[in-house]
């Protein structure tokens, strides 16, 4: 098991996967933040003051940390936030889905184009925090650009 | 190791996106002025309120049903207002043109798809009118049991970006 997680070939293609997700997604919402602003309001968990200032950072931290992944640049930080992310995003959905908010995703597009329920969003979720999970552990440290 | 990298990432996307704000097309306010849901703002009233008139809801609580399409907007403003600019999916029952004398069969072939105890909430333009209030107080002596009064109507819809049906262009 141990072999499996370290492996060189199955890290790297974990990172180009899970980074480029989280690059993908922060690219609307840099657009167009006053749109992700909406989305997060849709969920009524961040105070609202607070929401602007989250739709102006969060999608740069997506992007940094989605490089730093396939780049193997401030690595283990990069880990630390996809993993903080996308626990706290499942958090989130399953609050409002608690609540009988119907929400729309606005992952990757602006709230009112997004299709993707509340569920399928979840299950996504879950399956992009197994791959984050197996670079929480892999000790493996080939292809990056810095090595720390 | 761990952390201070962590830290780092957050400064350079704060620099990055609070940065790049001040000279985007796209700019925001830092200080978002969202409504949240239990903030104690509560609905906006109307000056004139009387006891046993419909429930005044807030903005927040009209996208929850609109979300979960579980209530039917009815603008009350008229046709040529509705037309330029209403709460996606809404109806318009323009209250200053409706006929006059007994309302009851109007109201009844208007609104002959609900029952009388589903839910209705009926707006118009904001603060300024009240022709949502009034036109509540008639389906109410009809006896419509589930009826809402959003009293920040169409304008206050239209301040949090909510979604919007345009039937044709209209200056402001």
């Amino acid at each position: 098991m141990r072999r499996i997680v370290d492996n060189d070939h199955l890290t790297m293609a974990v990172r180009v996967v899970v980074g480029g997700v989280f690059v993908s997604a922060s690219v609307y919402k840099i657009i167009d933040p006053g749109s992700f602003a909406r989305s997060i309001w849709y969920y009524h968990v961040v105070p609202g003051s607070l929401i602007n200032l989250l739709a102006l950072v969060l999608p740069w931290v997506e992007l940094a940390a989605g490089l730093g992944l396939m780049f193997g640049v401030l690595y283990r930080g990069a880990v630390v936030w996809v993993n903080f992310m996308t626990v706290a995003f499942i958090a989130a959905v399953t609050s409002a889905v608690a609540r009988g908010l119907n929400i729309e995703c606005g992952c990757f597009k602006a709230a009112d184009d997004a299709t993707g329920s509340a569920w399928q969003s979840l299950i996504l979720d879950g399956a992009l925090l197994l791959l984050i999970l197996q670079l929480w552990f892999s000790r493996s440290r080939r292809w990056m650009c810095a090595r720390k | 190791m761990a952390l201070r990298q962590t830290i780092y990432i957050l400064v350079i996307a704060s620099a990055l996106g609070l940065g790049l704000n001040l000279v985007s097309p796209n700019r925001v306010d830092f200080v978002g002025n969202w409504r949240d849901l239990h903030d104690g703002d509560g609905p906006i009233l109307p000056p004139d309120v009387e006891p046993g008139d419909a429930p005044f809801i807030a903005v927040d609580v009209a996208q929850l049903d609109f979300n979960a399409r579980a209530a039917l907007f009815v603008d009350a403003r008229d046709p040529e207002e509705f037309e330029c600019g209403t709460i996606r999916g809404a109806i318009n029952i323009p209250f200053e043109y409706l006929p006059e004398g007994d309302l009851g069969p109007y109201f009844d072939s208007v609104l002959s798809h609900l029952s009388k105890d589903e839910r209705i909430i009926i707006f118009c333009s904001g603060e300024e009118c009240d022709v949502s209030l009034h036109l509540a107080r008639n389906l109410q002596a009809l006896g419509y049991t589930d009826l809402a009064i959003f009293f920040g109507g169409s304008r206050e819809w239209e301040r949090f970006h909510l979604p919007i049906e345009r039937r044709r262009q209209c200056d402001e």
